[in-house]
């Protein structure tokens, strides 16, 4: 899932002050689920953005609405309808969905509540870890399924480096492990070590460019 | 929204978003054969051992179905009745396929936003961690 | 000979070699580079310039490596993968060997977080292995990474780090070994304090056949202080200080501690000398490079060998 977290207050104030009439679009996909940018927390930045405009004796007129999905058009419908009547746009989804909404109504300003901050999964409620950098070549195979693009501070494909705590702890915090131990660990009591022997050399890096799928069963559909 | 959760549902609001739709309701409501097919092409459907309450065509039929069939003449128990078929049933990934052409998605889409225009939506920290 | 430099005649005639270390300035104060040389002319037969050591932004390692040039100084061209890609790397040991460079040590580098920038963007386009193995390809093939042919090879004797120390322990020896296998000639450790457990590293590299296939230089550090073998125990990542050599160097009276810290640098040099799979010292005096002539005496590592 992506996990986005929300920009301080006046970093928003700022984006929003001087327009008149600004609607809070949240999103009901990843940024609900990580408490980000669903129903409650778009309620929660209009109060918050009104009481600080407020104290500057600025006028806001926002309104919330929430769609199921911003990065999807199909879910667009209700929102086409209200967009018009607004001189601004602020989105609570992610940077897809923010761009999304800014390519679906070029003539308004849109604008991100959200930073957009990794793909993770959920340790509990409210506690997000990043697992994957979507480098579009999966070494997981590999690692014992610990991904070093993700986990090592230097995305190292042949660690562990020199700066490996003597407690097997990473250089940059000693509160975190070296990636290139536990994958050491892992395929050590899977008796996978061989994996790890080989030198895995330079890789040609898949995300330099704006990449597009098209999955092969529907390639005919839109490639021809 | 705890205020809004005090207040009674606003029935006239919710007449008018159905009434706003109504054509497309009625094809729904009227052609669905309840041949079932759609239920096969429903993961979750499949995922849950053909538990019925997973059908794309029941998840509709009980939830817009019936607002529909109350004339939005419901109060906030039945949102909040219906909100597990349209959040937990049904994760919108538009891959339930229907003979006739019904978009299921669509109509579970516009029940939420029904629910959501009362402040009914599921609550991402609390006990409903389901979605 | 792979490169013809100093420190693979010398290592090839059989001799031990002992190769020293400048850090150059965070400036463009070229004196401050040619200061640090003078110490170490004739002292030793090759001397490491770093390269932006700790992600502290200093002087650039070839810009470094050719006043040692310049100033009669071998020097051994230190290259980090965090700082530049491997279009950027290529080109530089093209320019490097240019200039007369004929060493390379090719690292991984401190992560930037440790420097005064520590929110740069961090590079690590390709890691330490695969640097080595481009190094190799662009000398042995003639060909860049990419494949196309080279106009002039760059014939650079190929070094890499190594540290015996850190988790997984056991696995030190295999990095070593991945090491070798990418193509490295020689071998510079990390500092050694904990001697245990290096011999236990070289018995098992010896083992496996590695020192067969590369020339391992041991690291070794002085002790300044007291303050600073405490420091490195508990600060420096991957350094492995143990308890003795901090009650030792405690043990004597201040003014004496910095003389105790040669002693003991020196005693590990002996037993370098003898320790089968090492096949000379690196000397990293960290900022103390006009106390090398005295150490070099000292540990009777003068004259050095004319190859």
């Amino acid at each position: 899932m992506i996990i986005a977290e929300r920009k301080p207050l006046d970093e928003i104030k700022d984006m929003v002050r001087g327009y008149k009439r600004v609607l809070n679009v949240g999103c009901g996909g990843c940024t609900s689920i990580c408490l980000a940018g669903g129903q409650k927390e778009v309620n929660t930045l209009n109060a918050d953005l009104k009481k600080a405009l407020g104290a500057e004796d600025v006028h806001l007129e926002i309104d919330g609405f929430v769609i199921e999905r911003q990065c999807n058009y199909d879910f667009f419908e209700a929102l086409d309808e209200k967009a018009g009547n607004y001189d601004a746009i602020l989105s609570m989804a992610c940077g897809v969905g923010v761009q999304f909404v800014a390519e679906r109504y070029p003539e308004t300003p849109v604008f991100p509540a959200l930073n957009t901050v990794f793909c993770g999964a959920d340790r509990d409620i409210g506690w997000f870890e990043e697992s994957c950098r979507t480098c579009g070549e999966c070494v997981l195979a590999e690692t014992g399924g610990i991904c070093p693009v993700t986990r090592c501070a230097k995305g190292l494909f042949n660690g562990p480096c020199g700066g490996t705590r003597l407690d097997g702890t990473c250089e940059v915090d000693k509160d975190t492990p070296c990636a290139w131990y536990e994958i050491y660990k892992r395929l050590k009591a899977q008796g996978r070590l061989e994996n790890i022997l080989k030198i895995k050399p330079p890789r040609q890096w898949e995300n330099q460019t704006r990449r597009s799928l098209v999955q092969e069963d529907y390639k005919q559909r839109y490639i021809g | 929204m705890p205020d809004q959760e005090k207040k009674p549902v606003d029935t006239a609001a919710i007449a008018s978003m159905l009434k706003k739709k109504e054509p497309e309701m009625k094809r729904v409501l009227n052609y669905c054969l309840r041949c079932s097919i759609c239920a096969e092409s429903c993961f979750l459907y499949m995922a849950h051992d053909g538990d019925p309450q997973y059908m794309p065509s029941y998840k509709v039929i009980n939830s817009l179905g019936k607002l529909y069939k109350k004339k939005g003449n419901v109060d906030r128990e039945f949102l909040e009745g219906i909100k597990g078929l349209v959040w937990r049933n049904c994760v919108l990934c538009h891959r339930c396929y229907c003979p006739i052409g019904i978009d299921i998605p669509r109509m579970i889409d516009f029940t939420r936003s029904i629910c959501r225009s009362e402040g009914v939506y599921p609550e991402q920290d609390g006990g409903e961690s389901w979605l | 000979m792979k490169s013809g430099s100093n420190l693979e005649k010398i290592l090839t005639a059989g001799h031990f070699a002992f190769t020293g270390e400048v850090g150059p300035p965070r400036g463009a104060n070229v004196e401050a580079v040619r200061e640090k040389a003078k110490h170490l002319k004739g002292m030793v037969d090759m001397a490491n310039m770093t390269d932006n050591q700790t992600a502290m932004v200093r002087m650039s390692s070839w810009a470094g490596s050719l006043i040692l040039l310049d100033e009669g100084i071998e020097p051994n061209y230190q290259m980090v993968c965090r700082d530049r890609n491997r279009i950027a790397m290529q080109s530089d040991i093209l320019g490097a060997y240019a200039h007369g460079i004929r060493n390379i040590l090719c690292l991984s580098g401190d992560h930037q977080q440790f420097g005064d920038h520590p929110k740069s963007k961090g590079v690590y386009d390709v890691d330490s292995i695969q640097l080595i193995s481009i190094v190799k390809k662009m000398r042995d093939e003639g060909t860049f990474l990419g494949g196309d042919e080279l106009n002039g090879v760059p014939k650079m004797f190929i070094g890499a780090a190594a540290n015996p120390f850190g988790e997984p322990v056991e696995w030190r020896v295999h990095r070593l070994a991945k090491k070798v296998a990418a193509g490295a000639d020689f071998i510079q450790t990390q500092c050694i304090f904990n001697m245990e457990r290096m011999r236990e590293w070289v018995h098992q590299a010896n083992d496996m056949g590695l020192t067969e296939k590369v020339y391992i230089l041991a690291g070794v550090t002085p002790m300044k202080s007291v303050g600073m073998a405490k420091y490195m125990k508990n600060n420096v990542p991957g350094m492995d200080v143990p308890d003795e050599i901090i009650k030792r160097l405690q043990g004597v009276e201040k003014k004496k501690v910095a003389d105790e810290g040669i002693k003991i640098a020196c005693e590990q040099i002996e037993e370098f000398k003898e320790m089968k799979g090492i096949a000379g010292v690196h000397l990293m005096p960290i900022e103390w490079e006009h106390r090398v002539p005295e150490i070099a005496e000292r540990a009777k590592m003068l004259p050095r060998p004319k190859v």
